[in-house]
Parts: structure tokens; sequence; C-alpha cells
């Protein structure tokens, strides 16, 4: 979930440029210490990962006594099981699917939304995100709950309406189930990025085609398409990137369905039902689609940089000049209306129903509640949950700043190498992640495996959502600025405490709001590594629900509803008045 | 050739609605070079969009070479696509995805029936030909400089032979040396095409160095039309008379007026001067006797009927310097010569041509 993530690296911006030395040792200690950090908190669990795929047996671990190099993980798992014939097409279908489908619902609601006349704008702005925000374990079991063949609303209903028998006529635990799911999953965040491309296109490009003649559909065809390509490429390969990284769906929804993808199959080889966790095998399957995030990451890297250098002359105050509907509008409000239904209305509704009837449809009562609240694990994980989102958002927003600050403004060797771990951060599979911290604490013990410390390290994998954001408003400090702090005897704690930090606040706000969200919403890294004693709220809601108490689950996925929607709300004030219309 | 008649324009904003035009009219004629000036937010540019169907107004007429393309009461409308204009913007609006060649060829691509390749090619090299940038044709549209982006825009604007050509500040994104260059270009360019021009901007020298009418705008209305020469020397108001070129302002009474001519005290006792005026005026009415820098001497002996003030400051502007003279409250400005020596508190005698003043009642 790397929303934010718009900016290439910096790497060959040419910029006066300091060295380490004229920092003093506080600043050094403070400089050095966030790039060991980030080498710790990136670097070494995937190096860690990638000496497990050449170790073997592959139910050691890669230093275990007994272990040595050897390419049998990989002969297993590429040649001779069945990798290539069912996960890999898996998970090709899965993402190509999803995507699809996130994107034309996307588009057509960014389009709807910041290009048209659209009545209540604003309001279905802010319900468009109520997906964003809610945890995907929530949204998949709620799905399950409307969609489940035999006892699902929907299919209740429409049997009901249809007189057919029982089950379906909808089975949600199929591929197609899957992949609309994780398609409607994804839409807000591809969303807000494509809603940003469109509001910072200058509608005077598409009001030049108009007075050179050309008909409306051959003004989108021929210019509004090719100048919104970047910012449509880009938000692209980022939901591919999310799609490939998902979990919750897969284990929810594909699993019943036995589709396995390449996430829930490194999950089963870590967790199989009666044999020891095969390491080696994971790793080795691991390496495949780090590769693929790899180079889509680069590929993502590249359109960044091309997109920049399709700004031309800038804006002086765009009006937005919106399309008439005219006698789409119906139709146009159906198609939102059928999304939020789908994405926001009916789960809710149907999470806040169960947990009060008790699953059944008797009376309405509050024994969910009381069972939940008598859980020995349920208050246990409400601290984990807010615990570990709050660390980590704070560690990555600190670690991230100070590295995009010695990335901007300093020079050393190894600078580019820093540039490159934090940006990659971006394109690592949560499981992926989860499972490298996983083999890198096994083999380091250092007594935080099975704790909830080790879930903050995990989280914090996230840097480049930090650096991203940071670079961006330090590029708008000016390095003068820092300069004159210098000049007027100022140290270098001095500087940043007096002078970037205050100019970097609202930056470093928003790096903390968005990963407090990320981390809230965590599902994959808590059940990669989770222990009696780190349990966090999504995983004990999977649990609930695959122990089949349902009201229960649904009562969890209620508070966290409950919890999440007022954000939402703030949340929208920050988007609405960053673009400066309401 | 254009025809603007009654045209009205109410915007919805968050707080209710604002009126952006309240009732504009005017005519171009054929092969003319109208200038709509005024300062920013006075309605120029919603004029110039409501002429290229971009807003739809909500009243009055517009007709283009005797075509109605709008039409409130009969709920004519023609979309933008179907007008016959060429269009400059303030920003060029040059497609960042296309080269210089594919940006000009554009207009001429999308017409139907379709031209030949051949044919288009020929006549977007003209009027590449035309802007100077024939050379140009395969640099992607992103690496070219402001002065570069503003001749394409043009090509592309003529390259259709519009009936029409609409300029909204077309200069104004240029830094002051490249306009002026490019107010002579544009100026050359327009002539030789012989296309029907409208000239929106805020600049008054570009208004009034360019135009056949200029028509001064203001809180979206025509206060005043009529030739650059007419509007700056028979500013109908105040505000015109300020709003181009600088104007000096003398409070004073009318102690006789007959056959055209007023004669005004100023006040301050100081002296009485004859102005024409049009307005029938009546002993003792209080009146704006208004005149322009270039339209007084100043000396720094006495002179007969001059008006009595004292330096305040020359500001050397090179081939001249203007001269501020204190009179009581009021500064006057006035056009000197670099060598006259004068200094801070020197005596000084302004010379006003009366003829050249104007006067309004106060
Ligand atoms: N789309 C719009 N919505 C609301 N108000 C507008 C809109 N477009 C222009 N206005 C207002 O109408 C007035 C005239 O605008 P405009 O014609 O652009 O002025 P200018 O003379 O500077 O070109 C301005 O006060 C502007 O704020
Ligand atoms: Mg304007």
């Amino acid at each position: 979930m790397a929303v934010q993530a718009d900016q290439a690296p910096v790497v060959g911006v040419a910029r006066r440029k300091r060295r380490r030395s004229q920092l003093g040792l506080a600043g050094s200690i403070v400089v050095v210490g966030a790039a060991a950090a980030a080498i710790y908190l990136v670097m070494a669990p995937l190096l860690a990962l990638l000496a497990t795929a050449f170790r073997g047996p592959s139910d050691l671990l890669p230093f275990e006594p007994g272990a040595h190099w050897t390419f049998d993980n990989l002969v297993d798992v590429y040649v001779s099981t069945p990798l290539l014939s069912s996960v890999l097409p898996n998970t090709a279908i899965f993402v190509a699917g999803s995507v699809t489908v996130t994107f034309l619902t996307a588009f057509t609601l960014a389009w709807l939304v910041e290009r048209t006349d659209l009545p209540w704008r604003t309001t279905l702005f802010t319900a468009i995100l109520f997906p964003l925000l809610v945890p995907g374990v929530v949204m998949a079991f709620a799905w399950t709950l409307l969609f489940a063949p035999n006892a699902g609303w929907i299919n209740v209903m429409l049997r009901g309406v249809l007189g057919l028998d029982s089950p379906g006529p909808i089975n949600i635990f199929s591929m197609p189930g899957l992949i609309l799911c994780q398609g409607i999953a994804s839409v807000p965040f591809v969303f807000l990025l494509l809603g940003a491309a469109m509001r910072t296109m200058n509608p005077a490009l598409e009001e030049a085609s108009s007075a050179s003649g050309a008909r409306p559909l051959t003004t989108f065809l021929r210019v509004t398409l090719p100048v919104l390509r970047p910012g449509v490429l880009a938000p692209l390969i980022l939901a591919t990137l999310v799609a490939l990284e998902q979990f919750e769906m897969p284990l929810i929804i594909g699993f019943p369905a036995r589709i396995n993808v390449f996430s829930t199959r490194i999950y089963f080889e870590l967790n199989p039902e009666d044999e020891l966790p095969a390491y080696g095998k994971a790793a080795a399957v691991a390496l495949l689609f780090l590769v693929a995030a790899v180079v889509l990451l680069a590929i993502y890297n590249n359109l960044i940089k091309r997109a920049d250098r399709f700004v031309t002359v800038t804006g002086k105050g765009y009006r937005p000049t919106r399309y008439p509907l005219g006698r789409w509008r119906a139709p146009a409000l159906l198609f939102v209306g059928f999304y939020l239904a789908v994405g926001a209305i009916l789960p809710a509704v149907v999470l806040v129903w169960t947990s009060f009837s008790g699953g059944s449809n008797e009376s309405l009562n509050l024994d969910a509640y009381r069972a939940l609240f008598a859980d020995r694990r349920f208050w246990p994980a409400v601290g984990n949950t807010f615990l570990v989102a709050g660390l980590s958002a704070a560690v990555i927003t600190l670690v991230g700043a100070l590295l995009a600050w010695q990335i901007l403004r300093l020079r050393f060797p190894g600078r580019a190498l820093l540039d490159v771990v934090s940006f990659m951060s971006i394109g690592i599979p949560s499981v992926i992640a989860g499972f490298a911290v996983m083999v890198l604490h096994l083999t380091i013990p250092i007594g935080l495996y099975g704790t909830v410390w080790i879930l903050i390290l995990a989280y914090s994998y996230r840097l480049a959502v930090s650096t991203r954001l940071s670079r961006a408003s330090l590029m708008q400090i000016h390095a003068e600025l820092e300069e004159a702090s210098a000049a007027s005897g100022g140290r270098w704690l001095d500087t940043v405490r007096r002078v970037v930090l205050p100019l970097l606040a609202p930056s470093l706000m928003a790096s903390f709001v968005l990963l407090f969200i990320v981390g809230f919403r965590e599902f994959t890294i808590p059940m990669v590594l989770q222990s009696e004693d780190n349990w966090v709220l999504s995983v004990i809601m999977w649990k609930l629900q695959a122990d089949r108490q349902t009201a229960q689950a649904a009562a969890v996925g209620t508070l966290i509803l409950m919890f999440v929607t007022p954000v939402i709300f703030v949340l929208r004030r920050q988007l609405l008045s960053r673009q400066g219309d309401s | 050739m254009l025809t603007v008649r009654g045209l009205a324009k109410t915007y919805a904003t968050a707080d209710g609605s604002f009126q952006a035009l309240r009732g504009i009219d005017f005519d171009v004629p054929q092969g003319g070079f109208y200038t709509l000036l005024g300062e920013s937010g006075c309605g120029k540019s919603t004029t110039l969009r409501c002429i290229a169907g971009l807003e739809e107004p909500d009243g009055g007429s517009i007709s283009i070479a005797g075509h109605v393309v709008a039409d409130v009461e009969r709920g004519t409308h023609v979309p933008t696509f179907e007008r016959d204009i060429g269009l400059v913007f303030q920003s060029y609006a040059i497609w960042p995805h296309m080269d210089v060649f594919a940006n000009v060829a554009y207009p001429l691509s999308v017409q139907r029936p379709r031209l030949a390749a051949a044919d288009i090619k020929a006549r977007v090299m003209d009027a590449l030909r035309l802007v100077g940038m024939e050379s140009y044709t395969t640099r992607p549209a992103t690496k070219l400089s402001g002065g570069q982006q503003q001749r394409v825009a043009f090509a592309r604007a003529l390259v259709r032979r519009p009936k029409l050509l609409l300029l909204d500040e077309p200069l104004s994104n240029l830094d002051a040396k490249l306009r002026e260059q490019m107010r002579f270009e544009l100026q050359e360019l327009i002539a030789r095409t012989g296309v029907t021009t409208l000239y929106v901007t805020h600049d008054q020298s570009e208004a009034l160095a360019m135009s056949d009418t200029v028509a001064v705008m203001a809180a979206g209305r025509i206060v005043q039309s009529g030739a650059p020469r007419e509007v700056y020397g028979r500013p109908v108001d105040r505000t015109v008379a300020n709003f181009l070129g600088s104007a000096n302002i003398l409070r004073g009474k009318v102690v006789d007026a007959h056959d055209g001519l007023a004669e005004v005290t100023l006040d301050g006792g100081a002296s009485t001067v004859q102005v024409p005026s049009r307005a029938v005026l009546s002993p003792g009415a209080p009146v704006d006797v208004i005149f322009r820098p270039e339209d007084a001497t100043t000396h720094l002996d006495p002179v007969d009927g001059a008006i009595e003030c004292a330096v305040e400051r020359i500001v050397f502007q090179g081939g001249m310097s203007e001269c501020q003279l204190r009179l009581g409250p009021v500064l006057l400005r006035t056009v000197v010569h670099p060598v006259m020596g004068a200094r801070p508190g020197d005596r000084a005698w302004v010379a006003i041509q009366p003829e050249r003043c104007i006067l309004f009642a106060a």
C-alpha cells in the first residue's frame, strides 16, 4: 500500500552537498543511525531471505547446524512441484483480473467525480474512500457473509425472488468471486491517484482540441488519454504491485475454493498442516515474486520520471470545466450507487446486523459483544493493534525523513544504494517482508521473535512512504534556509530542530497518518509472525471467523468500522483542502 | 463579422452566484482587430470563452460570419468544435505528447472529410513558416521555450484559416523584452493573414498599440469603446482615464460655461483654465480637470497662467524623466527632458494645454 509514492529516486540531481564531517558528532550519530536502521529494517531481512533460498534442507533455518548450501529448494519448487502449473497461472489471472476490475471502476468513478457535473460529488468522494481504511480481512469477511453460496444474504434473497434451490446462484468462492472482491477492495487508492492526475491536467489542453474542430470523442482519445497516460500508468503498476502482495482475499475467499496464489502458497509452506515449516521452499517461491516486484518497480520509477517531464506551462488557476452528463446522469448515479452498495453499504450493514443477531435471525442481542469482551485475547489485541500501528508509523516517519534529508543534502559513499533501498520497500510484498524478518530473527536470537516488538520491526520496512513524502517537501525547503541557520551560528542539531523539522511538520504528519492507517489495516505480517502474545485485531477476527464464531467476528468488524468511519471524514477534509475546492 | 448582443453570464459559486457579464454588445467588422481591455476579473476571458463556445451564456446572442452560434432565447448553442475559430490560450495549451508538427497538424487532421496527407503537410509548413518555426517540426512540445510555444500556438490557431481568431492574453506569460518583440510580430502576422481578431488583454500599451478598436471593460460591462486615440484622448470617466495611461486630476469649480467651453477655477485659487466641456455645466458646479503628463510643460521660471508647485522628485527613465510635483494634497506628474536641472524642493510652474484637458462633473 504505497499510496503516496509519487517520486522517483533523486540520485543525480545536482545540488550543493555537504560532507558528513560537517555535521558534528551528534549529527553524525543521528544520520549514521538512520542509515543503519534502514539497512537493518530492509536490507538485512532480504539478505537473510536470499540465503534461506539457497540453504537446505528446507525445514532447517539457514544457519542451523546441519544446513548447507544447495539448489534443492529451487529444484523442488520450480521443477518437481506444480508451482508453474497452478500457483503461477492463478496468481497471474488473479492479478490481471483484479487490476482490470479496479481500473475500469476507479477510472470511471474518478472521471465522474472530477470531470463531470455529477450531483453530490463531495459526499460521493467520501463514500468511495470507505474501503481504503477498512482492513481487507474485514471486507473479505463481510463479503462472504453476503455472497457465500448457501447462507449469503444476497443469495438467500435472490433464491427467494427467483425461486431457485440452494446453493447459489452466486458463488463467491471461485476465481471470478476472488477477482471481483479484490478488484473492488483496491478501488479507493487508485481512485485517489487517478483523481489527482485528472485534477492537475490543464483543461485548456482539451479546450484547444475542441477549438481546433475536434469532436468530444476525438478529444478524449487523442488528447485526454495521451496526456493522462503517465498519470494513469503509474497507478496501474502500483495497483499491480498491491494485487500481487494481496493475502487476505486469497486466504479467506480463495482458500475455500482451493485457489492458491503466491502469497498463500508461502504462508502454507510456513504453516503446513502437520509438518515442519519449509523455510527453504517458501524462500524459493518468494524469490521469483520478489524479482517480479522489483521489475515492476523499475518500470514504475521510469514512468514517474517521464511524468515529471510531461509538465509544460503550469497552472494559472485552472478552472475545472465539467462535462454536463445530461441524460447519462441516471446511469452514472446508478453505477456509483452499485459500487457503493457492494463496496461500503452492504458490508457495513451485514457486519453490524450479524454482530447483534448472533448469527441467527431471531432477536437482536449483545451476546457476541459480551463474549468478545470476556475473551482474554481481545483487549491485549486492541492494545497491540494501536501500539504496533502507532510505533511503526513513528519509526518509519522519523527514519524515513532523516534518510530523505541525507540523500538530498549530503555527499557520501553509498548514497545511491541507500536511496534504492528505501525506494525498493514499495515493491516488497508484505508476505515476503514478514517472512524475511522471521528468518532473520529466528537466526539471530535476540529475544524479539514472538513479541509485539517484532511486528513493529516488520511493519517498519515501508520506508518509502516516508522518504517520498519528506523528500517532496524537503525539495521545497531551499538549502539556503539551512545554511542561513549555520551562518547564524546554529549547530546541525539546532538547524534540524528549529528550521528543518518545523518546516517539514505537515509532511511528517501526513506520513504518520498514512502509515498509521496502513499499520492499522495490516493483516499479512501479523499472520506470518503470529504467536500467542502478539495477536492484533485483524488476526483475532480471522481466528474467530475460522472457528465459526461468526457473530463475534462480526462484532470485531463492527468495532473497527466504528473507529475508522470518523477517520474517513478527517481524511476527506485533508484531501479536499489540499485540492482547494469544496 | 462578429456580432455580440446582450451577452450575460452568471456563475454559480460556493456562496451564491456571481454575475460575470452584465450585457455586452459589440461588433467586429471583417478583418478588424478588436481588443477587450480591463483589469483582471472584469469578464474579458468569460466573453471570449462564450464566443468560443467553452462557456454557455445565459443571456444574449453571438454570431460569427453570419452564423448564429449562440442565442439564449432560441436555445441555440453551437458546440466549440463546430465554430470556425482559432484560439490561443494564455497558457498556450501545447499538447505535451505531440511534437511541433503534430500539434499544428491536429486541427487539419480532425477535419471531415479527411484532407490528403500531402495537403496537410503543405499547410502545416505554411503555418510554421508564418511564425518562423519551420525548422522545429520534430521538436517535442516539452522542449520548447515560452516564446516558441507561443508561436506554435499561433500556427495551430491559424492553420485551418479560421474566420475568427481569439486571443486570450497571449503575451502575458512572456518576459518583458520578448513581449515587446512578439507584439510586433503578432501584429504583422495578423495583418498578413487579414483574419478578424478579438484580443483580450489587461495591458493598456498592448491594447493601444495593436488595435483598430479598444473596448474598456469593468465589472462585466463595456464602459467605452472606440479607436485607441479617441479612447485615450476622450475617456468617458475617471476610471477609463486612470486605466489608460496616467492622468493628473485637479479639483475645481465652474465659473462660467458657454459654447462648449467651461471656465474653471482650480482649488487653492491658484489659477483659472478654459477647458472644452461636453456636458452642460452651471456656474458653481464642482468638477475634476484631467490632463495627461505629456500635455503639460514644466518650467523653472514663472510662466503666465501656469500652476505653481514644488518639485517632489525627478524619476530618471532614460530617454526622458518623470517630474513629480506637489500641489497641496495632489501629486502631479509631468514629462520633462532628462537634462532639466530641477532638484527636489525647487519651485516649478506647470503649464497645461487647456484644449487637451478633460472635464468631469465631480
Ligand atoms: N467557473 C467560474 N466559476 C465562478 N466564477 C468564475 C468562473 N470563471 C470566472 N469567474 C469569475 O468571473 C469573473 C470574470 O472572470 P474572467 O472573465 O476570467 O476575468 P478576466 O477579465 O480576468 O479574464 C472573475 O471575478 C472570476 O472570478
Ligand atoms: Mg482572463
